[in-house]
């Protein structure tokens, strides 16, 4: 039945279009209306597909020859949305009424987009609704938008966070108080020789370190003459970078004596430093100074370490002062830092990365604190393979084979210094009995 | 061959078409399982894995083609085709050549991402049937939204998209979310359902106060076609409320009085924009075109002008169905016979057509003079000298160029010995520099120290004769020597050419403006020499320099228009080889 009506079909057609092409439509048809199911072949599949699109426009009907399979098409109400729409409008408008004022309908035009489900904050201040309606492009006005939805979408996050601590709290203290009477037994405080180490103990000793570090301990020198190089920001999060380097120095085991060189009173840096530590900032256990790093220290103790240096660094030096410079670059401007401790003839030495890390992507700039972090424990371990685990993973695929060689390589020059100091000790145990000279007195 | 050709682009075009379109929605009514429903995913991968095939077939045949028809002309042209050998730097398509050459192959793979199985309804549903539909989704809440966005990817037939509204407006006392109204314009503005358009506008008027420019956007596009075009002009005042329009906004108010004969508007329309500094696309520009073919009017035929005009003076190439309006539009006008041919220039600046001679890349002494400043100031200083170099090592090359007679051509050592990694360096540049001084001819070498150190690379007896043949001049080993090289070409005049494979683009992004920049790159193209393969002892063959420039030009009874060609990809700082020659008939 079915293959008699495409047949007819087929008739109409091929008064139309040419018969070579109605062949292979024919054959086609003839296959699929008989087999539904079978697995099409890639060169025949490819000409119904286009006879398809050719035909579509003009004959509907055709892809419907089969009315007694197909379910008789209901009359449904198309344009009814239309018409309710339209009978629950409150007003009749002409045309748009976008208020003139700016920042009016830039608030307009952030509700419509949050219609869209696009990423626009909830709430938004007046400053910045200001500094949205001055954005020159669109695109600005998005990224200032996204960036304001980020960190509504954090603080909601995080107090979230909070109550539901706050909840388990409370849940937790009322059991306490249904469970009292037996637990006040178990609660009673236990005989033990060991005393609780508290936060107070704990910020005790830590400040114990940093004090003996700021006399005894190996000075880190931030230089903080880029606060013109940096939008604002760039400097923001480089300030954050030092706040984070900064804990991580006090809570160490050996800290550097941190020095924050021309670091200009009452200049950006130090604005927003005092901003972020708030009272504590006096009480911080670092040196801060106006002066350069070069009018503290002798020239030729320092390092400066930047990523362009054409110098590679081998060991860490414990009677060497090293320089970073603190500044977040995202690299639009390369060679700054260089060109820096080129101006002042100092020495600069560049991570080895690329002899220990197989590096894929991204640029060898480091955050600060990541630099903190390779740098302390280059210091208490002397382990190139383990200060260089905080390199971010993302920029690269694993440490190279060869870091092995070098390892052994290393071993190989312990093992022949060992051999020099044998060598030594026999040429002393011959002139005089190296151990023993003590027991003759 | 031809009959082939089209027949092979036709089933492209109309594969691509079918592509996005999508969906195809009788094709499976006969399964019973899915009465009304069809695997999108399974049709996506069975044309992807066709369509590159399809693609390198068409683009194979076109090659075949091409060499089809440079060999039937061969004997009369061969001299001909091997004189207009597109250059190897700047011409178009030579770095997507060279990206594919490496193996770059990854806009191939993001081009059909696949996602999860689609199952879209092939013909308008009842309330019941889209109830079921909802039942069967997993994520209930995004359901019609999700169902819209799938419905305009597949580009669906309007009336399943006002099914599902109607459903949801049943659902919701008569309320259709914005987001869903946003989505069923854009179905109806791809399928041009201009009365769907407009009834869609009289609801969002009076149910939205204002929009947002994606809106505002589609409705322009979409009100553009009907009686009620004048209001898109409303619309985009509304726009300009909040933010400028895009170049796509402005566009389409142009179509749109164009197509309904309001030239003068659309004329304001366009010179508003360029005053906003939009750049317009190619499409307003070539309906301007297109609209002027039969209308004959002398202010607008001076106006086309004034758009080429433009074009010349931001050195912008028209893409080609735009160079073919152009084409077009010039030999419609009647009494002055104007004659279109698609050519490409001979090496000395001759159209091969006409046998004119195209304008001069070379800068008059002002601006030669200017960018020499602009050099010495941007680049080699650049605000810190000890960004790429030392005041010192500035003074010392400065006072060596002082000392030395003017050179005639300035070698990057580095850069051509690093081209051919399986020779020695400094016998490369030992072959290269002797073969250009025996020319009598003044050779500055650029190089950094550590080429004097002598290593098995860098043999110092090869270096020292390198030093006897022609001046050196050494930086150090981290300073950059390709700003020495720029400033030494350009001190040495105008006749001094630099030879390296280096595209210069980091220095000409040093420069402050497009004025200096574009004086730059007509400077390079003049100036820099670069040989394309070396084998040691044979002889060096320079690819010569441009000497004509290459931007849309006129001389009153001629006008000569590069374009892109539709098949190349042409980078920016690359330019086009295909040119529209127009000459009037006397």
């Amino acid at each position: 039945m079915s293959f008699m009506h495409g047949n007819s079909l087929v008739r109409n057609l091929s008064l139309s279009y040419k018969m070579s092409t109605c062949f292979t439509f024919l054959r086609h048809f003839v296959k699929r209306s008989v087999v539904p199911f079978v697995l099409r072949k890639k060169g025949t599949g490819l000409y119904f597909t286009i006879l398809h699109k050719h035909f579509s426009s003009r004959t509907p009907i055709l892809f419907y020859p089969n009315k007694e399979n197909v379910p008789p098409i209901e009359k449904i109400d198309l344009d009814e949305w239309k018409n309710t729409m339209k009978s629950s409008l409150q007003e009749e408008r002409s045309s748009f009424t976008t208020s003139d004022d700016i920042l009016t309908a830039t608030r307009e035009w952030i509700e419509m987009c949050r219609l869209l489900n696009r990423e626009v904050p909830e709430h938004i201040s007046d400053q910045d609704l200001k500094m949205i309606a001055e954005c020159p492009s669109k695109k600005s006005k998005k990224k200032k938008l996204k960036y304001l939805y980020i960190k509504e979408m954090h603080k909601k996050a995080k107090k979230e966070k909070q109550e539901k601590k706050r909840a388990e709290m409370d849940e937790i203290e009322k059991q306490k108080q249904l469970g009292n009477a037996e637990e006040s037994k178990n609660t009673e405080l236990t005989n033990t020789f060991l005393l609780p180490l508290k936060n107070r103990a704990w910020k005790t000793e830590w400040d114990w370190r940093n004090a003996q570090a700021m006399i005894f301990g190996q000075p880190l020198v931030f230089d903080m003459a880029y606060e013109n190089f940096m939008p604002e920001r760039d400097l923001k999060n480089t300030v954050c970078q030092l706040l984070e380097s900064e804990g991580a120095n006090r809570k160490n085991i050996d800290p550097f004596h941190i020095y924050f060189c021309n670091l200009k009173v009452d200049g950006v840096y130090h604005k927003e430093l005092i901003y972020r530590y708030k009272e504590k900032w006096d009480q911080l256990l670092l040196t801060t100074t106006e002066k350069s790093h070069v009018d503290i220290f002798p020239r030729e103790r320092l390092i400066y370490l930047t990523a362009d240096s054409p110098n590679v660094m081998t060991t860490f030096r414990h009677d060497k002062i090293y320089i970073i410079g603190s500044f977040v670059d995202k690299c639009s401007q390369p060679r700054i830092s260089y060109a820096n401790a080129k101006r002042l003839n100092i020495a600069s030495e560049r991570l080895p990365l690329d002899q220990y890390l197989q590096w894929e992507i991204g640029n060898k700039n480091l955050t600060l604190d990541q630099m903190m972090w390779i740098l302390l424990t280059l210091k208490n371990t002397g382990d190139w393979e383990k200060a260089l685990k905080f390199v971010p993973k993302r920029k690269h695929s694993g440490f190279h084979n060869i870091s092995i060689n070098s390892k052994n390589f290393v071993k190989d020059l312990q093992k022949n210094r060992l051999g020099i100091k044998k060598s030594f000790r026999k040429l002393s145990s011959n002139a005089k009995g190296w151990g023993t000279w003590w027991k003759d007195e | 061959m031809t009959l082939l050709l089209s027949f092979c682009r036709s089933l492209q075009m109309l594969w691509k078409n079918r592509l996005y379109q999508g969906s195809c929605p009788r094709n499976q009514t006969f399964s019973v399982l899915y009465s009304y429903f069809h695997f999108s995913k399974k049709e996506q991968r069975y044309f992807s894995l066709t369509l590159p095939f399809l693609q390198n077939n068409k683009a194979t045949k076109l090659l075949i083609s091409k060499a089809i028809s440079s060999s039937k002309s061969g004997k009369n042209k061969s001299k001909q085709e091997s004189s207009v050998s597109p250059h190897p730097l700047f011409s178009a398509g030579t770095a997507k050549k060279k990206s594919e050459v490496l193996g770059y192959k990854k806009d191939q793979q993001h081009s059909f991402p696949f996602s999860s199985p689609v199952l879209l309804p092939t013909k308008p549903l009842n309330s019941e049937e889209w109830d079921k539909v909802k039942e069967n989704f997993e994520q209930k809440d995004i359901f019609e939204n999700w169902m819209m966005a799938q419905m305009v990817k597949y580009n669906s037939s309007i009336d399943i998209a006002k099914s599902l509204l109607s459903w949801i407006a049943r659902k919701n006392n008569g309320n259709v979310g914005y987001k869903l109204l946003i989505g069923y314009l854009t179905l109806c503005v791809s399928q041009r359902q201009t009365t769907e358009v407009i009834d869609v506008y009289e609801i969002m008027k009076t149910r939205y106060r204002t929009l947002e420019p994606e809106g505002y956007t589609l409705l322009i596009r979409g009100l553009i076609h009907s009686d009620q075009w004048r209001e898109t002009l409303i619309l985009l005042k509304d726009i300009k409320k909040i933010m400028s329009p895009s170049k796509k906004n402005y566009g389409d108010c142009i179509k749109g009085a164009l197509l309904h004969q309001e030239v003068n508007l659309a004329w304001n329309l366009y010179l508003e924009m360029l005053n906003h500094r939009i750049i317009p696309n190619w499409e307003t520009f070539q309906a301007f075109f297109d609209f002027a073919k039969g209308v004959k009017n002398n202010q607008f035929e001076g106006r086309l002008l004034d758009i080429l005009l433009y074009l010349k003076h931001n050195q912008m190439y028209p893409t080609e169905p735009f160079a073919q309006s152009i084409k077009a539009w010039f030999e419609s006008i009647p009494e002055k016979k104007w004659k279109g041919e698609s050519v490409t220039i001979h090496k000395s600046g001759h159209c091969s057509a006409c046998g004119r001679m195209l304008e001069s890349i070379h800068l008059n002494s002002e601006e030669y003079e200017f960018l020499k400043q602009r050099v010495l100031k941007d680049v080699l200083d650049g605000g810190d000298q000890y960004r790429k170099t030392t005041p010192k090592e500035i003074n010392r090359f400065v006072n060596f160029i002082k000392s030395c007679p003017p050179f005639d051509i300035v070698i990057d050592g580095l850069n051509i010995t690093k081209m051919f990694p399986k020779i020695r360096e400094s016998q490369t540049l030992l072959d290269v520099v002797s073969q250009i001084t025996k020319q009598n001819l003044q050779v500055l070498v650029l190089g950094r120290r550590h080429m004097l150190n002598g290593s098995s690379r860098w043999q110092k007896n090869e270096m020292a004769a390198v030093q006897n043949m022609a001046y050196c001049f050494f930086a150090d080993n981290v300073s950059e020597d390709d700003a020495f090289l720029l400033y030494a070409t350009l001190h040495s005049g105008n006749h001094c050419r630099f030879l390296t494979r280096d595209l210069m683009r980091d220095h000409k992004a040093c420069l402050p403006d497009d004025k200096t920049r574009h004086l730059f790159f007509r400077w390079q193209q003049g100036h820099q020499l670069v040989f394309l393969n070396y084998y040691p002892g044979k002889k060096i063959i320079f690819q010569s320099v441009l000497t004509y420039d290459t931007v849309v030009q006129t001389t009153g009874d001629s006008w000569h228009i590069p374009y892109d060609e539709n098949m190349v990809e042409r980078y920016s700082y690359e330019i086009p080889t295909k040119w529209l020659c127009l000459q009037q008939q006397n």
